[in-house]
């Protein structure tokens, strides 16, 4: 099981799916692209926790986390 | 400018407050254990303790500090942990606090160079936290 995280106004929205479903990992590769085709980055973890970012879908990643595009404050 | 910087983030926080759910705890809560979930065990320990933790910038080995909040809360530490610049940035989204956090937090590591192409510098409070004056930061006695 694997799951990408999509930050947002309720704190963030999860999608869980099977790595094993074929159809399942298509559907999670259909919304890594259109989340960082509207700007998201999306970063993985590695075992030892360290963070980085991905540009293409990764589907043995077991938390991909999307993040909006940033803005100076 | 600092002026300029400070009124419009709290038109930032305001509108965001106000597009929030009619559950904020459960927002907040959920981006709080985000962040824990994606922190360091140092950073944690140091979030937890004093409401801030550290990051080392990917590109060039700068110290900064991510305070609670979600916006003008990141300064760049020397390595007394004085402040040597303010640097405001973002998501551009209505997120809570451990999200804006979190995605400063990667958005230094990953990326540090882009990151400050982007954000805006403003001058931070140098006074330390009332809590630790009087206590030494490395060398550093804070007064």
């Amino acid at each position: 099981m694997a799951t990408q995280i999509v930050m947002d106004h309720t704190g963030d929205t999860r999608h869980n799916f099977d790595t094993e479903d074929a159809k399942a990992v298509l559907k999670a590769e259909e919304r890594f692209k259109t989340l960082t085709g509207r700007g998201f980055t999306a970063a993985v973890r590695n075992a030892s926790g360290e963070t980085t970012v991905i540009r293409s879908f990764d589907p043995n990643a077991e938390e991909t986390l999307f993040i909006p595009r940033f803005v100076g404050g | 400018m600092f002026r300029q910087l400070s009124l419009a983030a709290r038109w930032v926080r305001g509108l965001c407050g106000r597009l929030r759910t009619a559950r904020p705890d459960a927002s907040e809560a959920r981006g709080q254990n985000l962040l824990k979930e994606w922190l360091s065990p140092e950073q944690l320990a140091q979030y937890t303790a004093n409401g801030f933790f550290d990051v080392i910038g990917g590109d060039s080995g700068r110290r900064y500090r991510i305070h609670h909040g979600a916006a003008m809360n990141v300064v760049e530490v020397d390595e007394f942990g004085g402040a040597r610049a303010g640097w405001c940035f973002m998501p551009r989204a209505c997120l809570v606090a451990g999200d804006v956090m979190l995605a400063q937090k990667i958005a230094l590591e990953t990326n540090e160079r882009g990151t400050l192409a982007i954000a805006n510098n403003f001058t931070p409070d140098r006074r330390p936290h009332p809590s630790r004056r009087g206590q030494r930061i490395g060398t550093h006695l804070l007064r």
